[in-house]
């Protein structure tokens, strides 16, 4: 039995309409890409903090070019950035700056330092044209004893998830895809979402896959969008690891729904399905 | 005559399409729309607005009319509502940018002020909640009351509470939502028989599944001076720079001998907003008595030179006469390395209650705000003892 339906009128009636949320969404995104403090077409480097980096010369830990030695260290009184000017303390988030770089640092298990400098590498790579045969209407199925599991985040950062269930959707036959909540740093917000890989892996998007959010409807269901599908971080810059694919979420079908991908990025991209 | 229709009808649209006024206004999420209200004037050449969550109003930032496009901003929070003005409504979006990328949620407002509906008896009053997560439950309280604006509830916590919501509700059900600019809530709930169930929603897709029953009175949140302990041998030391840069410590000369609150806060957390008003209406009543407030600012980047203008701002938003000190980054391994005396600290506000011989007597972790009704009058009649009660002990010799 087909759990994932299509939403039979959007097809006929929608193909070539693009849904207004999802049109301010994607421009919300391409802006934020473009232009950012912390967009990650913007990234130079990303390391683990650990017991202390070092950033400017050649020799550095993070070498920047046209900056004097700097060190980000764990201090008595937290992460600390000290330069030719000084010491001060830094928190979380960003941005940080020292010259034309901007610092940022994020992460729960342990703390992640990243530069990004003040222009972007290329141009964010777009998406196919919406297509609303691909936008899925059905239940989660909850699992009965949810599970937890430290996974990458779709930014490369380690985050403590949950396996909450999954959907059935119609493609490629019947294909269950395995849903997480991934929770926001701080406060009550947390995303269900789903790594896929489908056969426009390394053909169109990204050979690793790509990230979409199970939105919950009024009604108890839920809607999967694959317009709304996009890339892992390292899809932009090999500045960030990326996430293994899920254990089992594979498509045998070419979803051209989503966004593109036009090379760049991480080139070596993990093939072994996480558990 | 045509000509005549198409000029008038153009007229009439410039007409209208200026923002000023009340609005109705919605953030859609995916559980459905989030109410609250909007209203725009002319200030001299340019615009100001409010947004407001019932009877609880706060100004934006700034407002800009570009064309046919209204910029509503929220400084305090980095965010805006950006919306292209046809005639009587108002579409567009809601927008920051967090760690991973822009939140972006749908935006949309109709010309006038939302009707007062009340909230039925069956529904007023206070209600214990359990909301269920995919791997715990925890507790909340929500209260219902009427006001002059209609219906208007809170969720509270152990620490605090999350502002006033305001919405609409009928026999036997209810959808109230509280917008501030970052905080992005919305409960929606049913009565069957004597209890309620419901649904959370936090930002664009968050939902999370609860259940109330009428409140006995029996305890059921966990209490605010129970989740952080503090060293109480020594007295409570702190040195923080000021926002001229000068050190201030626990051993100035104007904390010497008096009962002091020490204020840990962060002008990024609204709850540190809503409790202002109250900690200088302590601070104006007993400082003659010898009350001391100090705050320390754990503000997210650590970096005094995009610190110290939010903190002044925040300092001339509420005319704040005591010192306000940046103590350091507003996450817990920043507040524990500044503050080691505190254990369990995380809470935003924090007030450490210091006696008049500089040792801790008391950590209330959290606020609940005037929102959280009997919850907050309780809050201020314990602040107000324990001030009392210091204030009366001797003074150290």
């Amino acid at each position: 039995m087909i759990r994932f339906l299509p939403v039979a009128l959007l097809v006929s009636n929608l193909a070539a309409q693009i849904p207004p949320d999802v049109t301010m969404e994607r421009s919300g995104f391409v802006s934020w890409l473009k232009t950012g403090s912390n967009s990650p077409l913007f990234a130079i480097a990303q390391q683990r903090v650990g017991e202390g980096l070092r950033l400017g010369p050649t020799d550095a830990d993070i070498p920047l070019s046209g900056v004097d030695e700097h060190r980000v260290f764990p201090g008595t009184a937290g992460l600390v950035l000290e330069g030719p000017d000084g010491r001060r303390p830094i928190g979380r988030g960003g941005p940080h700056r020292i010259g034309r770089y901007a610092l940022y640092l994020s992460g729960r298990q342990g703390t992640v330092l990243t530069v990004f400098g003040d222009s972007a590498a290329k141009e964010p790579p777009g998406y196919y044209d919406y297509d609303a045969s691909m936008v899925f209407t059905g239940p989660l199925i909850r699992l009965a004893a949810p599970k937890q599991l430290r996974i990458l985040g779709s930014d490369g950062i380690e985050v403590e998830a949950t396996e909450v269930g999954s959907v059935i959707v119609p493609l490629g036959g019947r294909t269950s895809l395995r849903v997480l909540r991934i929770p926001f740093s701080g406060g009550d917000e947390s995303d269900l979402e789903i790594y896929f890989r489908d056969e426009t892996n390394g053909n169109g998007t990204y050979p690793a896959g790509r990230f979409v959010s199970l939105y919950p409807l009024p009604n108890g269901q839920f809607r999967l969008n694959f317009n709304r599908a996009r890339n892992p971080f390292c899809a932009y810059s090999s500045v960030y690891p990326c996430p293994a694919p899920w254990r089992g979420n594979t498509l045998r079908a070419a979803i051209t729904a989503g966004e593109r991908y036009s090379g760049g990025g991480l080139q070596t991209v993990p093939t072994e399905p996480a558990e | 005559m045509m000509l005549w229709v198409a000029i008038k009808a153009t007229l009439g649209l410039a007409v209208l399409s200026q923002p000023e006024g009340s609005w109705r206004a919605v953030l859609d999420l995916a559980g459905g729309p989030l109410p609250f209200a909007v209203r725009i004037d002319r200030a001299g050449r340019g615009w100001r607005g409010e947004l407001c969550n019932g009877v609880k109003c706060q100004r934006f930032s700034k407002v800009r009319v570009v064309g046919d496009s209204v910029i509503l901003e929220n400084a305090d929070y980095a965010a805006t509502m950006t919306a292209a003005l046809r005639g009587d409504s108002l579409v567009g979006h809601y927008h920051n940018v967090g760690s991973n990328g822009p939140r972006t949620i749908p935006f949309r407002a109709a010309r006038g002020r939302w009707p007062i509906t009340r909230a039925p008896t069956s529904l007023v009053g206070r209600w214990d909640a359990t909301y269920f997560q995919d791997l715990e439950t925890s507790p909340r309280v929500f209260e219902f009351r009427n006001t002059l604006a209609g219906i208007e509830g809170t969720l509270i916590t152990s620490t605090s509470d999350y502002g006033p919501f305001s919405g609409t509700a009928s026999a036997d059900s209810f959808a109230i939502g509280y917008f501030d600019g970052s905080f992005v809530y919305l409960i929606t709930g049913q009565l069957k028989g004597d209890t309620l169930r419901g649904i959370f929603h936090a930002g664009l897709k968050t939902q999370t599944p609860w259940v109330a029953v009428r409140s006995t009175g029996a305890p059921h949140l966990k209490s605010p001076t129970e989740i952080t302990s503090a060293d109480t041998t020594e007295p409570f030391r702190f040195r923080f720079p000021d926002l001229r840069g000068r050190l201030v410590g626990n051993d100035d000369p104007r904390f010497k001998g008096k009962v002091v609150l020490v204020d840990v806060f962060g002008t990024w957390c609204p709850t540190c907003h809503d409790g202002m008003p109250g900690l200088l209406e302590l601070y104006h009543r007993y400082r003659g008595r010898g009350l001391e407030i100090v705050g320390l600012a754990f503000e997210v980047t650590g970096d005094t030179a995009v610190d110290a203008p939010l903190v002044r701002r925040y300092r001339d938003k509420f005319r704040i006469p005591f010192p306000l000190l940046l103590a350091g980054t507003s996450d817990v391994e920043g507040i524990e390395a500044a503050l080691p005396q505190l254990h369990g600290a995380g809470a935003f506000p924090t007030i450490v209650f210091l006696g008049r011989d500089g040792r801790v007597r008391r950590v209330h972790a959290g606020f609940h705000g005037l929102a959280a009704g009997d919850q907050h009058q309780r809050q201020v009649r314990e602040f107000e003892e324990e001030i009392e009660k210091l204030l009366d002990e001797k003074r150290e010799r």
